[in-house]
């Protein structure tokens, strides 16, 4: 039985209002998208800047113009699920791919862009595939990558390592000798921010891959319960536990937090040798330690486990950030031309001067024009080489299991659950 | 009606009581009928009854926020009922708004109290305490993770107290802290209102009392404290529905953990509906609380008389 | 009689100014640092490279049109909250009529209805009046979640006006609209203040209504644009912190102007 009766209850309720404010309204503001122009949401942060310019190019030839609406961070999501089905919804919006997008395919609000490929094969060809597919739902893309993008990667004290005679570890053994050399020097070897929980989550994610390979995690992703219960699964746990258990990150890792500045913090200052973190990390450390970010600072893709599944070469984090299109967009081809600049020679320049790494063709033409271009290129060449870029987990999956994954994977860390209790958790967690 | 506009109480008007028709049909005195609750009432139905109405709707539907709803009986409310995440909520829940209450009631009484006195240096001091009112809570927690983070805050400095300083890792420490940050945080509002109920006690209680020699102690006990009674069950009932409706502390400070340690009933509503987008069982969590708020403090009311309890102590009626 | 000094209280005070101050001034001091120095020395040491950045940066994202519009939607709040309560606490307090204490109840229960809880709702009704992306249609909702609160603080100041002066104006065969303005509203101006200091603050820090019931640069208020401080993975502390503490000044003036206005309202009745 299917009901429409909380919108019929509030048309109800609001005709009284509507008579009595009629005529009180001050300027009826933006927001509809049928005002004769583009609307284009994105997450409201320091990128912004390319956005607006993005926007300003694309009026400049434009007949139909283009707006841009920007939600203030935090509750992007929450936001964007209340408006995306009435009026008020944008043309084109801000997204993670993956499960971000997923419920909105379902309901039957985004258009597939493949036609906008078919007629400009650009839209796809100029992508790095790895990326581009984290926007594909069921075999049909949705997303067009706009901004940079962002693999996780080992980054480490070089002065701390060369004191307690550590280099960057190559493999897993590496990592764990590296360790237990490093707690014997009385630092913390490895700085994580348990305390935002999906720091944590990243460990999950790249010792998976490397013992199982992707394909466990697509598994469960597609609904197999089985995959988590595997033999694979319950190695990658065990090992997961014995890193714990050997002290790596330290007792109070809970209660430090990457999003205040606390754990880079401890890696700048050679309190911690690792942190495990998004390309996001080498900015950051500029911003709050410029001196160790140009001459302390390394960084590395995370360490091979031998006899494990998983291709070296694969990176996990966040593919990109894409823009999707509305099914009910009144200019579709206004949108075509707005996404086609998303691969031009403007778009990963403005990029690049921003800090952020584009992932179209065309990025290596710049590469030498980023601020710091030997780790711009070594990102680069990671994420085009790479045999498969997971998205992190909490994205790939649709948003009603992130905060499920993230209380089960502190929950491991922490002792509360064991592997099985970890399973059970992850099981139980809706795939669609 | 005659328009007078003074602020003094007057001594003389002339005329009879005019019965109007809003007014009120007792026998004794003039009494405002409901029409003056109306405009109130009628805003207020308009702009937070009726959703609260639709939330109910929706308590027994199955919806994401994307298609049309569906309804789906009673299952929202047999699923919350039956998750231990929930019932482990609810036990939290009233263990910090028990906590709240016992801490903030009596710290705020003694600061209001004392803030009522007149010198200048309490003028300045309560204008700083006041302070922690202001900042959004955003502000407040980002403040306070940091002065508690274990390697560079306040615990790394007292290591005697603090140990490994892994306050927001045990599930104890967790649920201190966030007692502690609501009291830093809410304390100066109840101290505003001790502080205007002190200050409105009359001198001639006192007076009478020092010249029957009356320490300041007892002077506390027999005169503030019985003067503070409305005060004090209004500040309370705003604790505990306070305390039963948080969920930006714990967003900001513990995101409900340690795992689900201190997932407060109000921030798992807001986890169901707003992360997870199941808005049928965030619904039924909501009007859970609004329910539980509502007759904790109907009892309260009722336990101490605040209803019936008008000017008329000494039995105008 | 009572200048006695009290030892007790004021050991009290000072660790309670202790417990108040340290945030504070880790707050302050924050913003006058530079985010290397902050993230170097920690929070609780002292600046070494002061810097106004953090206060022009502020400034620069656009405050002075988001600082606008939080004014307007507080004056609004505040006026509709001083138009609607008083009668309301007036009738609470004084009417013997069955249906006011089933207001009273009312309220109660609208004391706990959690903003979050009924957004979603909201937002339908909202954008049905088509008041989305409108000041006016962020003032309407946060006023009547400011009501419940308002109307208990007031009716609470009120129940402690002596019932004998009313018995003295029934006398006089005064009205109750007379006795509102001549006697309830004079004498509960403690209780005025303290819910123009509540919904103004309610008012000023909203940001779920706000968020969800606007969008478009023009309507956006200061909570709002505090969170552009945010990127995505990090934050610049010293740079929210910043934008947090002028966010803060207006509230801060206003508290000591209402304050004022409070003390002198006391004043004026211990006179009598």
């Amino acid at each position: 039985m299917r009901t429409r009766m909380p919108r019929v209850l509030a048309c109800g309720a609001t005709l009284a209002l509507a008579a009595s404010l009629a005529a009180c309204g001050n300027g009826s503001g933006g927001g509809s998208s049928d005002d004769g122009r583009i609307h284009v949401l994105v997450y409201g942060d320091a990128s912004n800047k390319v956005e607006k310019q993005m926007v300003d190019t694309f009026n400049k030839t434009s007949k139909v113009k283009a707006v841009l609406d920007t939600i203030p961070g935090a509750d992007y999501q929450q936001k964007l699920q209340t408006i995306i089905n009435t009026p008020q919804a944008p043309d084109i919006f801000f997204n993670w791919g993956g499960g971000s997008i997923q419920p909105f395919v379902k309901a039957g609000l985004l258009m597939p862009l493949d036609d906008f490929v078919k007629k400009d094969p650009n839209l796809d060809d100029k992508f790095l595939p790895s990326v581009y597919n984290s926007a594909v739902v069921e075999g049909k893309p949705y997303g067009i990558p706009m901004r940079g993008t962002q693999p996780v990667l080992l980054f480490s004290n070089k002065e701390v390592l060369d004191k307690a005679g550590v280099k960057q570890p190559a493999t897993w053994d590496q990592l764990l000798a590296a360790v237990k050399q490093l707690k014997s020097e009385g630092v913390t070897p490895i700085a994580l921010g348990g305390g935002d929980q999906w720091p944590t989550l990243m460990w999950f994610e790249y010792v998976y891959d490397r013992v199982a390979g992707p394909e466990l995690f697509q598994k469960a992703l597609s609904g197999d319960k089985d995959a988590w219960a595997s033999a694979d699964s319950k190695k990658a746990l065990g090992m997961l536990k014995e890193l714990v258990d050997t002290g790596a990150f330290g007792k109070n890792y809970d209660s430090v937090k990457y999003t205040n500045g606390a754990s880079p913090a401890l890696v700048a200052q050679g309190k911690a040798g690792f942190e495990l973190m998004g390309s996001w990390y080498y900015a950051q450390q500029q911003q709050d330690a410029k001196d160790f970010a140009a001459k302390g600072l390394g960084y590395s893709t995370f360490p091979t486990i031998p006899g494990g599944k998983g291709d070296p070469s694969d990176v996990v984090g966040n593919t990109n950030n894409f823009y999707s299109v509305l099914k009910k967009t009144k200019h579709p081809e206004a949108v075509a031309e707005f996404l086609k600049l998303m691969y031009s020679d403007e778009f990963v320049k403005a990029q690049m001067a921003i800090g952020n790494l584009p992932t179209t063709t065309n990025t290596p033409k710049f590469l030498d024009t980023s601020a710091s271009p030997e780790y711009s290129r070594f990102q680069y060449d990671l994420v085009a080489k790479a045999k498969s870029f997971q998205l992190s987990w909490d994205q790939a999956f649709p948003p009603s299991a992130m905060t499920p994954i993230h209380q089960t994977v502190q929950q491991f860390f922490n002792g509360q659950l064991d592997t099985d209790g970890f399973i059970k958790a992850m099981q139980a967690l809706p795939t669609e | 009606m005659t328009t007078q506009l003074t602020s003094a109480p007057p001594t003389a008007a002339p005329g009879k009581a005019r019965r109007r028709p809003e007014d009120s049909h007792t026998a004794r005195g003039t009494r405002p009928g409901f029409l003056w609750a109306l405009p109130a009432t009628l805003f207020f139905a308009l702009f937070a009854l009726a959703p609260l109405v639709m939330v109910a709707v929706l308590s027994f539907m199955s919806w994401n926020g994307l298609g049309s709803p569906q309804f789906v009986g009673t299952d929202n409310w047999e699923r919350i009922l039956d998750d231990p995440v929930m019932i482990n909520s609810i036990w939290l829940t009233l263990l910090l708004t028990a906590l709240g209450v016992v801490i903030q009631t009596p710290l705020s009484i003694v600061l209001g109290v004392w803030a009522a006195g007149h010198q200048r240096n309490r003028a300045v001091l309560s204008a700083v305490y006041f302070v922690p009112l202001l900042l959004s809570a955003t502000a407040v927690s980002v403040l306070w993770r940091a002065l508690l983070d274990p390697n560079f805050g306040i615990p790394a400095r007292m290591t005697w107290l603090f140990g490994d300083g892994n306050l927001f890792g045990e599930q104890a420490t967790a649920i201190g802290v966030l007692a502690f940050v609501s009291t830093w945080q809410f304390t100066p509002f109840h101290t505003l209102i001790y502080q205007g109920a002190a200050r409105a006690i009359p001198p001639v209680l006192y007076q009478a009392a020092a010249i029957d020699g009356a320490g300041r102690y007892r002077q506390f006990f027999h005169i503030t404290l019985p003067q503070l009674r409305n005060s004090v069950i209004t500040s309370m009932i705003l604790m505990i529905v306070g305390g039963l409706t948080t969920f930006e502390t714990v967003l900001i400070l513990t995101q409900g953990g340690p795992g689900t340690d201190t997932t407060i009933s109000a921030y798992y509503m807001y986890q169901k509906a707003f992360k997870g987008f199941d808005f049928g069982a965030g619904s039924a969590i909501a009007l859970c609380l609004v329910v539980a708020a509502t007759v904790v403090s109907l009892i309260v009311v009722r336990v101490s008389g605040y209803d019936k309890m008008r000017s008329d102590m000494e039995g105008v009626s | 009689m009572r200048h006695r000094p009290n030892y007790l209280a004021g050991a009290g005070s000072i660790v309670w100014l202790v417990l108040v101050g340290l945030p504070l001034y880790v707050m302050l001091a924050a913003t006058l640092r530079t985010r290397q120095d902050y993230a170097k020395h920690g929070p609780v040491s002292f600046p070494r490279d002061f810097t106004l950045d953090n206060y022009t940066a502020a400034f620069d994202s656009g405050f002075g049109r988001y600082f606008l519009n939080t004014i307007v939607v507080t004056l609004c709040v505040v006026g509709v909250v001083l138009l609607l309560v008083p009668p309301l606490a007036y009738a609470i307090v004084r009417s013997r009529s069955r249906v006011t204490s089933q207001v009273f109840r009312l309220f109660l229960l609208g004391l706990a209805i959690p903003a979050q809880a009924v957004i979603v709702p909201m937002f339908y009704l909202i954008s049905e009046a088509g008041l989305y992306d409108n000041l006016l249609g962020v003032i309407l909702p946060t006023a009547a979640f400011c009501l419940p609160m308002s109307a208990l603080i007031l009716s609470g100041a009120m129940r402690d006006i002596s019932p004998e002066l009313f018995e003295a104006m029934t006398m006089d065969g005064a009205s109750p609209r007379r006795m509102f303005f001549q006697l309830v509203v004079p004498l509960s101006r403690g209780g005025l203040s303290t819910i123009v200091v509540f919904s103004a603050l309610q008012a000023w820090n909203g940001f779920l209504f706000p968020l969800v019931l606007t969008q478009s640069d023009s309507t956006k208020v200061i909570t709002l644009g505090l969170y552009n401080f945010q990127t995505e993975h990090g934050v610049d502390i010293p740079g929210l912190l910043g934008a947090v503490t002028l966010s803060m000044v207006p509230v801060l003036l206003v508290y000591l102007f209402a304050r004022r206005a409070l003390v002198q309202g006391l004043m004026g009745m211990g006179g009598k």
